[in-house]
């Protein structure tokens, strides 16, 4: 009984996180299965996003003009972690780091601090809902469209020649290079959106929680990654449209899980430890059963 | 003429225990729709050759002109508007995650500026499901299959379908039978001859498989330490025999007789 009541307790509000998280969930996606190029500037961007529209709206410029320019600020730290791994052959991975923890001191010098209350101030629940900001079910279905609206989007540009020359050179650089696609650019590109999608992602986190807070990036890259990976096993990778749908998805079975796991008992500081085991146990499964089956092209190369 | 190379030249590792010199004022020019066959043993430069066209390798000296233009010093995307390309290996030359028709949409658009179009709409997927029914391999009935379901054979059935859709100025063809098994060979090579010919492309095919290099083309080039050794227009192609490839060159490699 205690565990359902716990459970019930949490599930809006989980709801509300899956459907925020989403966001960065697709910035890891898109790197990592579209550019085939792994990449953590999102872990980065999530909190810049909450820094940038946190100081926007202080400033007066209102919520949705505060969201925008935290899309666009987004958008040129993904471009700089590709800029740097293109130009400066840094691994991509090393890359996202460089700039994930130069943020750290950017997004201190953006808010003149290391986090920037917004309770006075209107955000985009404010304005649509009610002047506190709406109950969680409501909360939820406005973040939602925003996820269906930029999804939509998102799947609209990949089938324009522009996204779908992008996706070309995230399936075959060479190829691309041959089609006449400059791949340098649409990489630049592919990792500027995903650097947007995650900025985006912490903007509307600092406006629901009206508070940005430097460190309000730790550990979204896993969560990112677990959901990710959930959701490609829940809808799989078929389409194109389930590649999108899946992070989604994911995101919010996450945190329903994660839900669940709190009504269990478990304290919130055990949760990184169960997301890096979930997704340690969801890669290593392939390799786990190819090992104990004895594969024909494997036992070849054994012997 | 559509295609003249000019002393082309490339030292690989110049100045180090490991240089290699891959091209040496390598000369030649193709007529408009010619096709030419390029054999050699290995480490002859023939590939090099192929790169050095494509732009993947650039050369030291020389000139690359494409209807007198010197394309020699532009990267391999903008080279990519006058020269469409088949690679060895049958995964290279299309996108697997990308279904046909997007593969074919893409190479629709080989060298042209990409805009905000939607890539596939009623009539190119016309026309693309046209082209694809040549191939007489029932793809056209598979349009928005992923291209990571097609097997070796007609990936580079497909690859080979998409470097003729926009009549490329130049075709290079990198071995690009030698992945396959003998029957898919065969098919695509007699594939490639109908379109190149069909379409009167100008083409350099790479081959290690004399017989093919006979069977094939209107013009043979034998190369041999980065030069052309033999150049044999029509007439005297069509009187070589595998033998006197053997006897009159340095043909030594077992894999170019049994290839």
């Amino acid at each position: 009984m205690d565990f359902l009541d716990i459970y019930l307790n949490l599930f809006t509000v989980s709801l509300v996180q899956g459907a925020i998280f989403a966001f960065p969930a697709l910035a890891v996606m898109i790197p990592f299965r579209m550019l085939g190029l792994p990449d953590l500037t999102s872990e980065g961007a999530f909190p810049f996003g909450a820094a940038i529209a946190a100081t926007f709206t202080v400033a007066g410029f209102g919520p949705v003009l505060s969201l925008s320019a935290a899309v666009l600020f987004g958008f040129v730290v993904g471009a700089a972690t590709a800029l740097i791994h293109l130009y400066l052959r840094v691994p991509s991975l090393l890359a996202g780091i460089i700039v994930l923890t130069m943020l750290f001191s950017i997004n201190i010098r953006v808010m003149g601090k290391p986090n920037t209350a917004l309770f006075d101030n209107d955000s985009i629940f404010t304005l649509a809902l009610d002047a506190d900001g709406g109950e969680p079910l409501t909360q939820f279905a406005l973040i939602l469209a925003l996820v269906l609206v930029f999804l939509a989007v998102f799947y609209w540009f990949l089938n324009t020649e522009l996204g779908m020359a992008l996706r070309c050179v995230g399936a075959n650089q060479a190829m691309s290079r041959a089609q006449g696609i400059p791949t340098h650019y649409y990489i630049v590109a592919g990792i500027a959106m995903a650097g947007g999608f995650s900025a985006f992602g912490g903007a509307v986190m600092a406006q629901h929680q009206a508070y940005a807070d430097v460190n309000m990036g730790v550990g979204v890259l896993i969560v990112g990654l677990a959901a990710t990976i959930l959701g490609e096993t829940l809808v799989g990778r078929s389409t194109l449209i389930r590649q999108l749908v899946a992070p989604v998805v994911g995101s919010l079975a996450y945190f329903q899980v994660v839900a669940v796991a709190l009504a269990l008992g478990l304290k919130p500081s055990d949760l990184k430890l169960l997301t890096g085991l979930f997704v340690l146990t969801t890669l290593s499964i392939p390799i786990v059963l190819q090992a104990r089956l004895p594969v024909r092209t494997g036992s070849r190369s054994r012997r | 003429m559509s295609v003249r190379v000019h002393g082309a030249s490339k030292v690989f590792s110049p100045g180090t225990p490991n240089e290699k010199t891959a091209l040496k004022q390598v000369d030649f020019a193709l007529e408009d729709g010619e096709f030419a066959v390029v054999i050699g043993s290995n480490g002859a430069g023939k590939s090099t050759l192929l790169n050095a066209l494509a732009g993947e390798v650039p050369i030291d000296s020389g000139e690359i002109l494409i209807d007198g233009r010197d394309v020699g010093s532009e990267p391999v995307y903008k080279r990519a508007r006058l020269i469409s390309r088949v690679f060895q290996d049958p995964m290279l030359g299309t996108a697997p995650e990308l279904s046909i028709e997007e593969n074919l949409a893409v190479a629709a658009r080989r060298g042209r500026r990409k805009t905000f179009r939607l890539g596939l709409n009623r009539r190119n997927r016309e026309y693309f499901r046209e082209r694809i029914s040549i191939l007489g391999l029932g793809l056209e009935s598979r349009l928005s299959e992923k291209v990571r379901s097609l097997s070796g054979g007609q990936r580079q059935s497909l690859t080979l379908i998409m470097a003729a859709l926009l009549a490329p100025r130049l075709m290079l063809l990198d071995e690009h039978t030698s992945a396959l098994d003998p029957r898919a060979a065969e098919l695509v090579l007699k594939l490639t001859s109908d379109v190149v010919t069909g379409e009167a492309i100008t083409t350099l095919m790479v081959t290690h498989n004399m017989q093919h290099a006979l069977r094939f083309g209107s013009r043979l080039f034998m190369m041999h330490e980065g030069g052309i050794v033999l150049d044999a227009a029509a007439e005297e192609k069509s009187g070589l025999t595998v033998n006197d490839l053997v006897g009159r060159f340095h043909v030594t490699d077992d894999k170019m007789l049994l290839g």
